[in-house]
């Protein structure tokens, strides 16, 4: 931009001086040449003639040409200096922003695909991960199911066996009681119907025998 | 508790004082007592408690208690005691005692040992053996 600001101001001044290094020309060569014109006579149709004489038909004064350039230049530094350099920096500033801006969209269209790739990636792998869950899962539901079958099974067969060892117990029980009742009514019978029957004779009979018996048991 | 210890350490010697070539005789037990009573113990009481159970079972200890539901012949009661005596050695005593739940036989008792031959004894071993 300042460049450009540049450039353009010279090539704005750039007629204006040639016109007046031109204008310059013409008088001094004026003035040559009126000292020359005592001598010879003047060429008329020359270069540096045609110039000041179409200033002079359009009414251009060299004073005031150069002193609208001195104003023109003025004008132009008081612009640049305080509105194109403001606008020029302004227009920098916003111009980096763009390219930041730019910069910044490009790198997040960079990291929006990274992203997306992680995103992806990371499904890829909680998907996978799932699928292993799943199968663990139904893995130990399995295991689960049978142990929890043979626990019941087990179980099943500990009731059995306790019931039919008390089935047994209390058969076995039942049969001891019998032959304990048996036993006691076959004794009491026996006993009553000895103590009835025997004689005296024979009770002092047996008692001599059972005498004798347990003397010569302990030799 | 020392003063039980001493009583039937007492009580215990009074027992072997009162023995006679290892029978416990009238005699020696009225020597023992009269000696005791001069003595004059402080606990006489629980020491003559203590003699009279020791005594006692020493007692039981050399007298064989029969019983049977009917008499026993001379024969039968002297058999048993000179086996008895042979057999705890020591002289027994033979004592007989009529039970007649015992139907026939006899059955003798030395301190706590029991020896049965009677019917009644072989009829509830009978019945234990079924069981």
């Amino acid at each position: 931009m300042k460049a450009t600001f540049i450039t353009l101001l010279f090539a704005l001044s750039l007629p204006l001086g040639l016109f007046s290094a031109e204008d310059l020309h013409a008088d001094s060569h004026i003035s040559t040449s009126a000292d020359a014109e005592h001598t010879e006579s003047v060429e008329p149709g020359e270069g540096g003639g045609v110039i000041s004489e179409l200033a002079g038909n359009f009414g251009i004064s060299w004073a005031t040409l150069v002193a609208q350039m001195v104003n023109f230049c003025i004008v132009a530094l008081v612009l640049y200096k305080f509105a194109v350099k403001p606008i020029a920096a302004t227009l920098d500033e916003r111009q980096q922003k763009i390219a930041d801006g730019l910069q910044y969209a490009e790198e997040m269209k960079v990291q929006l695909a990274a992203a997306e790739r992680e995103r992806a990636e990371k499904i890829k792998e909680a998907a996978v991960a799932a699928q292993g869950i799943l199968a663990e899962s139904r893995e130990q539901s399995k295991e689960m199911i049978e142990q929890k079958t043979q626990e019941a099974a087990a179980q099943a067969e500990a009731i059995i066996r306790k019931a039919s060892e008390a089935t047994e117990l209390e058969r076995q029980k039942m049969l001891s009681d019998v032959r304990q009742e048996v036993a006691r009514l076959v004794v009491a019978t026996s006993a009553t119907v000895l103590s009835r029957d025997l004689s005296d004779a024979e009770k002092q009979t047996f008692s001599d025998s059972a005498a004798k018996e347990l003397s010569s048991a302990g030799n | 508790m020392k003063r039980d210890q001493k009583i039937t350490k007492l009580a215990k010697k009074l027992v072997e004082l009162s023995m006679d070539n290892g029978v416990v005789t009238e005699s020696k037990v009225a020597e023992v007592l009269a000696g005791f009573q001069q003595v004059q113990h402080r606990h006489h009481l629980a020491i003559l408690k203590a003699f009279l159970n020791y005594l006692r079972r020493e007692v039981a200890l050399q007298t064989a208690v029969v019983s049977t539901p009917t008499g026993l012949s001379e024969d039968a009661i002297k058999a048993i005691e000179v086996q008895f005596s042979k057999l705890y050695n020591r002289p027994v005593n033979v004592v007989t005692h009529p039970d007649t739940s015992l139907i026939a036989g006899v059955r003798v008792r030395v301190g706590d040992d029991v020896y049965d031959a009677s019917v009644a004894g072989r009829l509830q071993r009978l019945a234990e053996s079924v069981n």
